[in-house]
């Protein structure tokens, strides 16, 4: 059900790509920047955000809150699946205009125990075909960054359910990743 | 894993979870009670759950954030265009920001350049162009500048230009803003948005990081990114664009706690919703918060659209209440109860700022025992809590009982002049300027489509109105030379007016719209950059003569007043009632002023079939003797062919109108030139200055004629008097240059033309002059430089060959001077070569016969330029020769 966006969703999702393109650099930089002040990356607010932008679009009739997040979860997995498979090209070949990367930047991506976002993405559609809702879960906990709680209201799910279903699909993707 | 064996993991998992860890197996044991693969697949998961540390702990989008975050980077040096990359001053997802400079104008630019990765995003990139063209429209000195947009290795860009300073974000970070300095960055961007709705623009995105602040305070708007036309009617935009907007429309964009309610839902927005945002602004700035921020966005979202902003005296208790009154009115929810117009909130905002100058005035000027007291006097009622809507509109009735207070201090304040005048006087400007003429320069109005079909009418209808105030004797008014330098450039409206001098500057835009025209007009007062009046005109071609006199009366009137009868008929005078005469007129100038003998032609083509509508049009015959004296004089066209032409057409002009100062100028300066008819010459710059008397041209003009008579000193002051008026004008610092020169002063000489070099740099002149002065220096290298770079900026002339000729010669090369002797003698078998040049080249090889050959050939010849034999000092050996003597008796010298 949650799949099934009709194409004008989609449309108007991807109009506002550049805003969360923008967004997420903005936040990005940011993070790089208050690394050290404990700040995190606020995608969840990017989310919220996205979302307000498309309520009540009158071309778009979207068919709840749950189904929104749902899209837009699935959209900032795409987006930082993408950016994960654009860091490896670049590590590896590097474009024609010569890359500067923040030495800050590389500090903290160095400290940071890295997960393959490829290798997740994967497994996490391994993992969609056993239990959706889980991976709807990690979708918005892990890739948009949505607390326990706005994961439970964005799915109209309880709390517990989501804390137990997050749980076990972190241990499931984990033990996929250490194979 | 069957489905169901799946969910039997999962509620097993679950439970077992809540187990203590140590007891987790034993549990799961119970749990499965025999079903080995479940149990195999639990105790796994929790296996893996036991070891997974912080697995997942943080966002994906850590593992991403140093990608996402970087920039790349253009490495400084690097070309792009005619562009040179300095450094990055900025980046976001759409593209990066650098500091570059134009190779081609010297000058400083930004460069916003859309990443590669989101340009293939067709919406990206049309809204990047958006962007562009949207503040490109508007012109207006609050506002970005916008010099180019172009493509350049497969990236796309945007020039404008570069603005040193923070953003009002920035500002706001460091620290709590004074209440001057918040009306005064909120008064500035207020009048960028009154610009922007003026033309139908509205920015939509308002907010700190949209704003620019100078070192000087100056306040710049940015990034029309998300500006929309409101009418599609609106001129210089392509189909294309406005149907972009109407697709976009419904999209909210924008960041949240800028936006209006109406924007925030996704409506349709107008002129208003930038009335909440800057509201919202205005708020920030002195709360040191936004009005209706939550914890998240959907919390900021609720506030938005239910919630009344907490009222500002929580924050800042000072804050007088009429602002209070005018904040809340920009964040009405119902846009029908906020300010219904930009101008409206604009003009509280000054009001106010002027009525808090005054109380500060006051209480500087007041005896100290009123001072220990100040709420008593200043009106207010001490209330500062004023939560409620009826509270709200009492500010309105607060401010009103105001009034009788300010008119009694009024009183007090006359008092305080008498009293303690001092107070007064160190602060502010003396108060009456009533005997001093009000002076406004009138800036090229601003061809704003580009397009070149209606070049000639920017530039024709702001010298018309130049022309018309020019004759209104209580207002100094700037001339065409100086105001033209700023053709391209307005942004910077205050230092134009310091540059120029002046009080008030007239700045516009025109544009073509199907077969009308429609011409902006704004009065600025350059001192706190308010509009003092401003109208918008749109006239079928043929009411441009009318639409020229009701500019020129609107800013006269504004500037002085009810102006008088014989003003108002000056003002209505004008010099065809034929429009399509006027046009051609406004032609023959615009090509005139190209000075390449080709476009002289056009012009004199333009001039003669404005005559032949208007055959008493008199400053059509002016214009015409203009340029036929400039084939003959500048671009070295035969003398015996165009200077009689241009008597001919000076003293037609004369005679249709003998009140003309045109006239006057331009008879006088080809009796100059033609006749060396040297008193009747002055005659006429005389009649001219009488006429006019702050006519630039005519003071230079007779300046000229004064030195070259060797009347060095009234040259002087009347070169001076040229660049007071004038200060800008690079031919009146050259010409002076050269008047010194003759003079004998070569140290003044020099340091004038430096000067002018700094105004002009490819102006041709300067470095002419100073190849002459250097010779008399004996600095021939020097000169010869100078000479070489006049001839590489005005390729046309010989004048700059005669100097290289001469200083090469006295400098020993006269291998090479002969070299360039020869190429002008072969020269002169095709074209008119002065002969006064080739004799100077002689006179430097030594050669005084052939020398003096040749000056004579130019007395026969009429060449202009033995106009200087009285005062050119490289004749000097010559001067005790009979032939010379002869020949300047012949000149009318002595």
């Amino acid at each position: 059900m949650l799949r099934d966006w009709s194409g004008g969703n989609r449309e108007a999702l991807e109009g506002l790509l550049p805003l969360v393109y923008e967004e997420l650099h903005r936040q990005a930089a940011n993070f790089l920047h208050r690394e050290r002040a404990g700040h995190t990356l606020q995608t969840t607010a990017l989310i919220h955000e996205t979302y307000l932008k498309l309520v009540d679009q009158r071309d778009v009739n979207w068919q709840s809150r749950t189904h929104f997040f749902a899209i837009a979860a699935s959209l900032m997995r795409r987006i930082l699946v993408d950016y994960a498979r654009s860091k490896k090209r670049e590590k590896r070949g590097g474009g024609a205009i010569r890359l500067t990367l923040n030495e800050e930047a590389m500090n903290v991506a160095a400290r940071e125990r890295s997960v393959d976002l490829m290798a997740l993405d994967e497994a996490l559609t391994r993992l969609e075909k056993l239990d959706e809702q889980q991976s709807r879960i990690v979708e918005l906990r892990y890739f948009s960054g949505l607390t326990l709680d706005e994961t439970a209201d964005a799915l109209s799910i309880s709390r517990t359910t989501v804390a137990t279903d997050w749980a076990m699909a972190k241990a499931w993707l984990h033990r996929e990743l250490t194979r | 894993m069957t489905n169901g064996s799946w969910d039997n993991a999962k509620r097993i998992f679950a439970d077992a979870i809540k187990v203590a860890p140590a007891k987790r197996l034993a549990y799961i044991d119970v749990a499965c009670s025999g079903d080995l693969e479940t149990r195999r697949e639990v105790e796994s998961l929790l296996n893996s759950f036991e070891n997974a540390g912080s697995f997942m702990e943080q966002p994906a989008a850590h593992e991403v954030a140093d990608f996402i975050g970087q920039n790349k980077i253009l490495e400084a040096g690097r070309s792009f265009g005619h562009y040179e990359i300095v450094r990055q001053i900025g980046a976001g997802g759409m593209g990066e920001v650098y500091l570059a400079k134009d190779t081609k104008l010297e000058r400083s630019v930004a460069i916003k350049v859309l990443n590669e990765k989101f340009a293939a995003h067709e919406s990206n990139l049309s809204r990047f162009i958006q962007e562009a063209k949207a503040a490109s429209a508007l012109n207006h000195p609050n506002i970005l500048v916008i010099h180019e947009i172009g493509t350049a290795e497969n990236s796309n860009y945007i020039v404008s230009e570069f603005i040193e300073g923070e953003t009002l974000r920035d500002n706001l970070e460091k620290s709590p803003s004074k209440l001057s300095e918040v009306l005064n960055i909120s008064i500035q961007i207020a009048n960028a948005l009154c610009a922007a709705h003026h033309a139908r623009i509205v920015h939509r995105d308002i907010k700190p990081e949209n704003v620019m602040i100078r070192p000087d305070g100056f306040v710049k708007i940015l990034d029309f990114g998300l500006a929309k036309l409101v009418e599609q009617k609106a001129v210089g935009f392509e189909a294309s664009t406005v149907k972009h907007n109407q697709t976009a429309q419904g999209v909210i964009l924008g960041t949240i706690n800028y936006m209006s309610p109406e924007q925030a839902k996704g409506e349709k927005v107008d002129e208003r919703t930038d009335i909440f945002s800057f509201g919202v602004v205005l708020y920030e700035m002195i709360a040191g918060r936004t009005p209706f921020a939550g914890d998240s966005m959907s919390e900021t979202f609720a506030n938005l659209i239910n919630s009344e902003p907490p009222p500002l005296t929580r924050f800042s208790s000072d804050t007088p209440d009429e602002l209070q009154r005018i904040v809340v009115k920009t964040l009405r929810k119902k846009r029908d109860e906020r300010y219904q117009t930009m101008k409206n909130l604009l003009t509280d905002l000054k009001n106010l700022r002027e009525n808090l100058a005054f109380d500060e005035r006051l209480e500087k000027s007041r005896p100290l025992d009123e001072k220990s007291n100040p709420k008593l006097f200043r009106g207010t009622t001490g209330e500062t809590n004023n939560r409620t809507e009826a509270a709200n509109n009492n500010f309105t009735a607060q401010f009103k009982q105001r009034k009788p207070l300010v008119a009694l201090f009024s009183v007090v304040l006359l008092f305080a002049i008498v009293g303690l005048g001092f107070y007064l006087y160190n602060s502010q400007k003396p108060v009456s300027v009533a005997n001093q003429k009000k002076s406004v320069a009138v800036l090229p109005l601003v061809n704003i489509g580009n397009d070149p079909k209606i070049d000639y009418l920017s530039d024709g209808l702001t010298e018309s109105v130049i022309n018309n105030l020019s004759r209104i004797s209580s207002l100094r008014v700037m001339s065409r030379n100086s105001a033209f330098r700023f053709k391209n450039d307005q942004t910077d409206t205050k230092n134009i007016a310091a540059k120029l001098g002046v009080e008030t500057l007239v700045t516009g835009d025109i544009k073509q719209l199907d077969d009308r025209i429609v011409i902006n007009v704004r009065l600025i007062n350059a001192e706190d950059d308010s509009q003092i009046w401003g109208n918008q005109y749109v006239k079928s071609s043929a009411d441009l003569i009318a639409a020229q006199n009701e500019i020129a009366q609107a800013v006269a009137t504004n500037l002085r007043g009810k102006l008088t009868d014989s003003e108002q008929r000056e003002l209505a005078k004008h010099p065809t009632e034929n429009p399509e005469a006027y046009q051609l007129y406004q032609r023959g100038r615009f090509h005139v002023f190209k000075l390449t003998p080709q476009e002289i032609q056009t012009g004199i083509s333009n001039f003669q079939q404005a005559i032949a509508i208007d055959p008493n049009y008199a400053l059509a015959y002016a214009g015409l003797a203009d340029a036929y004296r400039s084939l003959a004089v500048g671009s070295e066209m035969s003398p015996t062919e165009f200077m009689p032409k241009s008597k001919t057409a000076a003293l037609r002009a004369v005679e249709l109108d003998e009140n003309l100062s045109d006239g006057h100028t331009t008879l006088g300066s080809t009796l100059f030139w033609g006749d060396w008819n040297w008193s009747e010459a002055e005659n006429q710059y005389k009649r001219a200055l009488e006429l006019n008397p702050d006519d630039i041209n005519a003071h230079l003009l007779y300046a000229h004629l004064l030195s070259n008579l060797g009347r060095h000193d009234e040259a002087l002051v009347k070169a001076r008097r040229a660049r007071e008026l004038d200060p800008l004008f690079p031919f009146a610092g050259a010409l002076e240059g050269q008047i010194l020169n003759h003079a004998g002063l070569t140290d003044e000489a020099l340091e004038r033309l430096n000067k002018t070099f700094e105004l002009a740099p490819n102006f041709w002149f300067p470095h002419l002059f100073a190849s002459s002065v250097y010779i008399e220096k004996g600095m021939f290298a020097e000169a010869v430089a100078e000479a070489r770079k006049a001839k590489e900026l005005a390729p046309a002339q010989t004048v700059s060959l005669a100097f290289e000729g001469y200083a090469l010669a006295k400098s020993g090369k006269r291998n090479e001077a002969q070299a360039l002797l020869n190429e002008l003698l072969k020269l002169s078998t095709t074209r008119f070569v002065p002969p006064n040049h080739l004799a100077m080249i002689y006179n430097g090889l030594g050669k005084t016969e052939k020398s003096l050959e040749w000056l004579e050939t130019a007395f026969e010849q009429r060449d202009p330029k033995v106009v200087f034999l009285k005062v050119e000092p490289k004749w000097n050996n010559l001067r005790n020769e009979q032939r010379f003597i002869e020949l300047m008796r012949r000149m009318n010298f002595d």
